[in-house]
């Protein structure tokens, strides 16, 4: 009979065009539309600025040394051009406000004389930081400029620059690529599946119950044999399947874009990628994902049960997206992980769960214990949702 | 075969409830002590106004609402004890039901045959049987949003009827429907009554009260106001018209 339930609420969710295109379109496309809109808008961005050519008005004129210094550095550091104010600082800087010139520089008016003398000369770059890019190049062009002056003062003072050097320190990552794209990007899976099986389940959720409530189709449905726990069941699989649905799109639409659309340009980590999306390894994040889908249906059902129409239902459900997502959003913390303390955390652990498993270093007690967390979770969900179901001031308006 | 036996149900009042009704009862009685029977063969109505009671007691009859008290008895089965056993009997229909809007007429009678687990073949024939009777064939594969208010209505007694129940229980069934599906469902009825079945329902419309049934019982805030034959009612309404008569016993 479960079955039967099931297999009539699945036809009629699939009948439904706004349950599809949220259970199954959006989380589809919205991997490969996001990528590719981010990696575009990044690239034309990063192309834009590298070429942009960068207008910096100098507080002295063009036969001074660091003018000279700067006209020296080849434009593969960046295009510019230098317009010399004579020592006119105000206009120098009411130009800049005005966007007339993009940076400005002032430096000691005998700089040449204070560097000869070897004494320490002011430099100011005035950069505007709200545009970004600006502040990294005038970082690189300083840098050379630095050292090469620091250079010629080492061998005028006769000093030989090792000396200058006790240590020869490095720092080394003993973490495998692996590990830190599970530590840092690791959190976003499991985040990303957790919105996308909340709002995948949230229509059905709604529609079954609320919907059937309103359009009065309820009254009929429990005037049959089929026991109340048993239509639940029923509906409640169609809410969990379309739940997983949205995930399983979601992480399709993310597959497809790695694999096909050519978006991770550097090979080391599209190995390390591939490594990651590998079957076991979804079939375990799905094992992860079951309990905690069950649980969405769990909490969303009995609002939807006791709710008198899909609107009222919704005005309900969707702000409890907010409360799902704020422990899921608390794993993409680096600094939290998987401890006997957040494995007791419902929707946190299954993040942090997902992270371990990502990242390869996953303890098996701990998945065990947020596994069972979330089945005790879930299946406390599920009873309450029978309960609400069995009473009849409930499922009639 | 269905008795009833002081039958009452009880709802418990919201706060908003009670003070929209400016009560300190945490209670308030929808049906109180309710007694009596209809035998196969039988065509019952149960009449009153707006908010008498009558759609909790058939909702009770349906088992989809348990009593607060008293007992129901369908074909021989304790229908309160024995809910489930009770349904296979019934066939139960309100005017305000609704239809899987996304579904066709025939995937709805389907789904409904089997939730009564009707076989196979005598599905087949319950619906050919129907589906003329009813003059279904021309929609039966078209999608319940696609029909008219009288088409839905008959897919409706459709669905009621695919699994032949011993009573039909019917919550004003021609509520909202044109003359000519209603006239549809009253032949129905008279059909039904003709097979030895037990038919229940409930109207406004006192012509086809008065066209279809052999008994009949008025009920007014819970309570039993009136019962009696058709017979025995046309006699005591002293050249009343029925609907005089219905208001008179109301405002007694």
């Amino acid at each position: 009979m479960i079955f039967k339930i099931f297999k009539k609420e699945l036809k009629e969710t699939i009948r439904d065009r706004k349950t599809m295109l949220i259970m199954v379109a959006i989380p589809l496309l919205v991997f490969p539309i996001l990528i590719n809109v981010v990696v575009g808008v990044s690239d034309s961005f990063n192309e834009s600025a590298s070429e942009k050519i960068l207008k910096i008005g100098i507080i002295g004129d063009s036969n001074d040394l660091i003018v000279k210094q700067l006209k020296s550095i080849p434009a593969s550091f960046g295009p510019k051009e230098l317009i010399a104010y004579n020592g006119d600082s105000a206009r120098l800087f009411k130009d800049q406000n005005d966007e007339v010139i993009d940076i400005a520089l002032w430096y000691d008016s005998g700089l040449e004389g204070i560097l000869a003398a070897q004494g320490t000369a002011n430099v100011l770059w005035a950069i505007d930081n709200t545009n970004i890019g600006y502040s990294e190049r005038i970082k690189g062009y300083m840098n050379i400029i630095e050292t090469e002056e620091r250079l010629k003062r080492y061998d005028e003072l006769g000093i030989d620059e090792q000396k200058l050097q006790p240590y020869r320190i490095t720092y080394q990552n003993t973490a495998s690529d692996r590990q830190m794209l599970g530590e840092l990007a690791g959190g976003i899976l499991p985040y990303i599946f957790i919105a996308f099986g909340f709002l995948g389940c949230m229509y059905p959720a709604i529609d079954l119950f609320s919907g059937e409530k309103e359009r009065g189709t309820i009254e009929t449905l429990l005037s049959t044999p089929v026991q109340r726990w048993k239509i639940l069941i029923g509906k409640m699989l169609v809410v969990v399947l379309s739940g997983l649905t949205a995930s399983f799109s979601a992480l399709f639409g993310l597959f497809v874009s790695i694999e096909f659309l050519d978006l991770i340009p550097d090979p080391t980590l599209m190995a390390v990628v591939s490594k990651i999306l590998t079957f076991p390894i979804i079939i375990k994040l799905f094992a992860l994902l079951l309990p905690l889908t069950v649980f969405f249906a769990g909490i969303m059902i009995p609002i939807s049960v006791y709710t008198k129409s899909f609107k009222e239902a919704q005005s309900i459900i969707t702000p409890l997206n907010i409360v799902v997502v704020l422990p899921a959003m608390l794993g993409l913390f680096p600094g939290i992980e998987l401890n006997y303390l957040t494995a007791c955390i419902p929707i946190l652990n299954i993040v942090l769960t997902t992270k371990s498993l990502i990242a390869g270093n996953l303890d098996y007690i701990l998945l065990a214990i947020s596994f069972l967390i979330m089945l005790s979770v879930a299946a406390a969900a599920v009873f309450v949702s029978i309960r609400q179901f069995g009473k009849e001031t409930n499922i009639l308006n | 075969m269905i008795t009833i036996k002081n039958l009452s149900k009880e709802f418990k009042l919201s706060k908003e409830q009670r003070k929209e009704q400016a009560t300190d009862r945490k209670f308030t009685r929808a049906v109180n002590d309710l007694n009596f029977s209809c035998k196969p063969g039988e065509v019952y109505s149960l009449l009153g106004p707006n908010g008498a009671g009558k759609t909790t007691t058939l909702r009770m009859l349906a088992t989809i609402l348990k009593p607060t008290s008293g007992r129901i008895e369908v074909c021989g089965i304790d229908a309160v004890k024995h809910p489930r056993e009770a349904r296979m009997k019934i066939g139960f229909l309100t005017g305000s039901t609704g239809l899987y809007a996304r579904l066709t007429a025939n995937e709805i009678i389907d789904y409904f045959g089997s939730l009564y687990s009707v076989s196979s073949n005598t599905l087949k024939e319950r619906k050919a049987y129907l589906y003329d009777l009813l003059d279904m064939n021309g929609f039966a594969n078209k999608r319940i949003g696609q029909l008219s208010t009288g088409m839905k209505q008959k897919v409706s007694i459709c669905r009621t009827m695919i699994h032949d129940p011993e009573i039909l229980i019917l919550d004003e069934p021609t509520s909202g429907l044109d003359v000519i599906t209603a006239a549809s469902i009253i032949q129905l009825i008279r059909d039904y009554k003709a097979q030895n079945k037990t038919v229940i329902f409930s109207s406004h419309i006192m012509g086809e009260v008065d066209l279809l049934s052999d008994r009949l019982a008025i009920i007014h805030n819970g309570t039993l106001k009136h019962q009696s034959t058709m017979e025995e009612f046309r006699k005591e309404m002293e050249g009343q018209s029925l609907t005089g008569a219905f208001i008179k016993i109301v405002q007694s």
